[in-house]
């Protein structure tokens, strides 16, 4: 028994034009402490299985089961970090990662500061604690999101293509960010990633789902990575661990590679 | 290096920074300026229209033959009108400062009654969708009627025309403050509700954290339009109802054939709603983010 059990899941919704079923036949266990990245073409179901997993969709055939209990809605065992950051503006950062805490834990006031405070910590926004979202960069904001999902403490992480709308430079310090909370709240979360990038699925996970397009789309292959942690950004790229796998999943995403492959052809 | 040079080092990194001082104090200097020479010109702008209406209104003075009242006279007697504007000569004989007074009571009297009963209402018929199929038929069937239709309702109902022209007010208060309140909360995004589906809030949290913080901006529009359109609606109410207020003096001075009267009630009510729609956007900014 794993620690998180998907079996059979199915998800599908109606719509006028009949049922449209998402995902199907899904059947994944995860570890304890493990990194899995969920990899695929837009619109391939890979947010209705972290909504399956957080409890914001119930599916409609099978089951999600965290240690043996199977999910019936969102629930502090499980933290959401949202692709748009999802910081409401209004409020200020500490703030923003309080009311969750306080939503949540059931411990007293000053534990709650605590909480926050050495959060905001981990993520290096102290200084910043007291303004708004619209003031901060996009890189300071999922810093922010990331913080709330772990002070909650939850045993999963859940990450909907967390640096998707970051430049290439703050999203390399972003990953090593995550891979710092978790390695500062002793390895033991699990953490689920959507992403579209290649390089950064095989950075940071033990295992890369690949799904199939959708609709209807199923779990196509599951890649394991060997690479030893902790795994460095400049060195982990020349491994032939690395550059197999990234053949690998190229060639399951796409069939083209140069522009040879899309008709033109090149006369030298 | 010697403490000569040293010496030398420093001055000179003193003058540079005096000289950094310097245009920073002038830059400041500049932007106060230009912002002066800003507002001095929308003065001066505005100027030019009150003078354009004043001419225009003289003109109309001179071809009536002074029956319309010119500036002038109409100035003299709002002067008057304003030196002593609190004295009371028995129940038709008022200061212009009771009368608004009397108004300004009114109306905010009305539309608090209305906003109590408008913003959560709203609330309802932006959350729920039964909440607006139960209740948004009949804010579409009602508000087009003009609120002076329900003047003969509240007469009935409360057998008194202060408590009639209050219950005019609340009904003109209601619209405007349900509409835009119920497209703010349905307005909220997906993004916001995600947060507290994903963080368990409870619905007091929601409400609190969530739902009202978004909406207010919204909330706080509808409150300004309400309340203008409020302050419209007392000028007519109380020319039906008489006794008192700014509407029954208007039509009070009409009857005493002193249209210099007129007008300068006229003035008085237009800088009173201004003032409303201004404190209400100040409100409105005070409350704004920036998402």
């Amino acid at each position: 028994m794993s620690y998180l059990e998907i079996k059979n899941l199915e998800i599908s919704f109606p719509t006028p034009k009949g049922k449209y079923t998402a995902v199907r036949d899904i059947n994944l266990s995860i570890e304890k402490g493990e990194i899995i990245s969920i990899i695929g073409h837009s619109g391939c179901g890979k947010s209705t299985i972290m909504n399956a997993i957080s409890g914001m969709t119930i599916p409609t055939g099978g089951s999600v089961e965290l240690m043996g209990k199977t999910i019936k809605g969102p629930g502090p065992d499980r933290g959401v970090v949202f692709q748009n950051y999802s910081l409401l503006p209004w409020m200020t950062v500490y703030q923003n990662i309080y009311q969750a805490v306080d939503a949540v834990m059931k411990v007293s006031k000053k534990e709650k500061n605590e909480i926050v405070l050495s959060n905001l910590e981990m993520v290096n926004l102290m200084q910043h604690k007291d303004k708004l979202p619209g003031q901060l960069s996009g890189g300071m904001k999922q810093r922010v999101a990331i913080a709330r999902a772990f002070a909650i403490n939850p045993g999963v992480l859940l990450l909907d293509e967390p640096f998707g709308a970051l430049d290439a430079l703050t999203k390399g310090t972003m990953q090593l960010e995550l891979l710092k909370m978790w390695n500062l709240s002793g390895r033991d979360k699990t953490i689920i990633m959507i992403t579209h990038d290649i390089e950064e699925a095989i950075f940071l996970s033990d295992r890369i789902i690949v799904m199939n397009d959708g609709p209807a789309s199923t779990i196509r292959e599951i890649e394991h990575v060997h690479l030893e942690r902790p795994r460095n950004k400049i060195e982990f790229v020349k491994t032939e661990e690395y550059i197999t796998l990234r053949d690998r999943l190229l060639h399951l995403l796409t069939d083209k590679f140069s522009v040879e492959d899309m008709g033109i052809v090149y006369k030298k | 290096m010697s403490t000569d040079t040293l010496e030398k080092e420093s001055k000179t990194k003193e003058a540079v920074k005096e000289v950094v001082n310097n245009s920073e104090s002038s830059g400041k200097t500049k932007i106060f300026l230009s912002k002066l020479l800003a507002v001095g010109k929308s003065i001066l702008f505005a100027c030019i229209g009150l003078l354009l209406f004043g001419g225009f209104w003289s003109f109309m003075s001179s071809y009536t033959e002074n029956q319309l009242p010119g500036p002038e006279a109409t100035l003299t007697v709002l002067g008057e009108m304003l030196a002593d504007p609190f004295y009371d000569y028995g129940p038709n004989d008022k200061g212009i400062g009771l009368q608004l007074f009397s108004s300004i009571t009114t109306v905010l009297s009305g539309f608090l009654l209305g906003s109590l009963i408008a913003i959560p209402v709203g609330i309802l018929m932006g959350a729920s969708k039964i909440g607006k199929q139960i209740f948004y038929p009949i804010i579409q069937l009602l508000k087009p009627v003009s609120p002076l239709a329900w003047f003969p309702i509240g007469l009935v109902v409360f057998e008194d025309t202060g408590m009639a022209t209050i219950f005019i007010v609340f009904i003109t208060s209601l619209w405007s403050t349900l509409i835009n309140t119920a497209f703010g909360v349905s307005s909220i995004p997906q993004d916001h509700k995600n947060v507290a589906k994903a963080f368990g809030f409870s619905t007091w949290r929601y409400l609190r954290k969530i739902l009202i913080p978004y909406s207010l901006p919204h909330i706080i529009t509808g409150l300004r339009l309400s309340i203008g359109v409020a302050w419209l609606v007392i000028v007519a109410g109380e020319m039906l109802s008489g006794g008192a207020g700014i509407g029954f003096f208007v039509w009070d001075s009409w009857n005493a054939l002193s249209l210099e009267k007129v007008i300068s009630a006229i003035i008085i009510i237009g800088i009173v709603g201004l003032l409303f729609d201004k404190l209400f956007t100040l409100i409105e900014n005070k409350v704004s983010y920036k998402a």
